[in-house]
């Protein structure tokens, strides 16, 4: 189950981001087009294929000077960011 | 524990139904139910990706002995890929240079101890290879 809530500057992702979920999280992104706020807090799982979105998005954001910071992480989700070199990319709270 | 899924995407759901019950049958905590998952998540759908010439299920096996985990994907009558053509990963590139290519493969080398591929009758092997008491997602 994933499922992709936007309100505002503030994109909450909820349930399982697998390689088969990130078209449906990729369509909620692309409606991002300034500085956003990705709320983790209630993701359980995450794997290189949102990885690989999130970069995309990341980096089509700063071309306009804009970025997003990711908050409420869990702990193992943290460390894939870290293990990927993700947390120099973002801004993690 | 082994079961063959459709070599799809959409398979992941079940796969992670069939890692479950593995995982709650050895008692894993949290932390090896994440590894367990993305190896087995990113094996696959590298498998799907680039194994061409295949159209059969995927074979995947899971075991523990001696305190070391085994994943096994099997993948039959496929063209030769040599994993070792993955894009390098380089973390500390600017932003604006950094690739998805290879994360996922680079991802599971870090989390497992041993990675093999091995290819042979047009099968194509991997094995992956956890000892338990090494935590790290």
């Amino acid at each position: 189950m994933f499922e992709a809530r936007l309100a505002g500057d503030r994109l909450q992702l909820i349930g399982r981001l697998d390689a088969s979920q990130v078209e449906a999280a990729r369509e909620a992104m692309n409606r991002l087009n300034a500085s956003s706020i990705i709320d983790f807090g209630e993701l359980e799982y995450i794997s290189s294929a949102g990885l690989g979105m999130l970069l995309g998005i990341q980096k089509r954001l700063m071309e306009s000077g804009g970025t997003l910071k990711l908050i409420n992480m869990n702990r193992h989700i943290r460390e894939i960011f870290r293990m990927a070199g993700f947390d120099r990319i973002f801004v993690i709270e | 524990m082994e079961k063959s899924f459709e070599r799809d995407f959409r398979s992941l759901g079940d796969i992670f139904a069939f890692t479950g019950v593995f995982v709650e049958v050895h008692g894993f905590d949290e932390s090896l139910r994440y590894a367990v998952n993305l190896v087995v998540e990113e094996l696959f759908t590298n498998m799907v990706k680039y194994n061409t010439g295949g159209g059969h299920p995927i074979e995947i096996r899971m075991s523990v002995r001696d305190g070391r985990l085994r994943i096994e994907l099997i993948d039959d009558d496929v063209d030769p890929w040599d994993p070792a053509e993955a894009p390098e990963v380089i973390l500390d590139q600017p932003v604006e240079e950094r690739k998805a290519g290879g994360l996922g493969l680079y991802l599971v080398r870090s989390i497992v101890d041993e990675l093999t591929y091995e290819y042979k009758n047009r099968q194509m092997k991997v094995t992956a290879i956890k000892n338990l008491e090494r935590q790290n997602v």
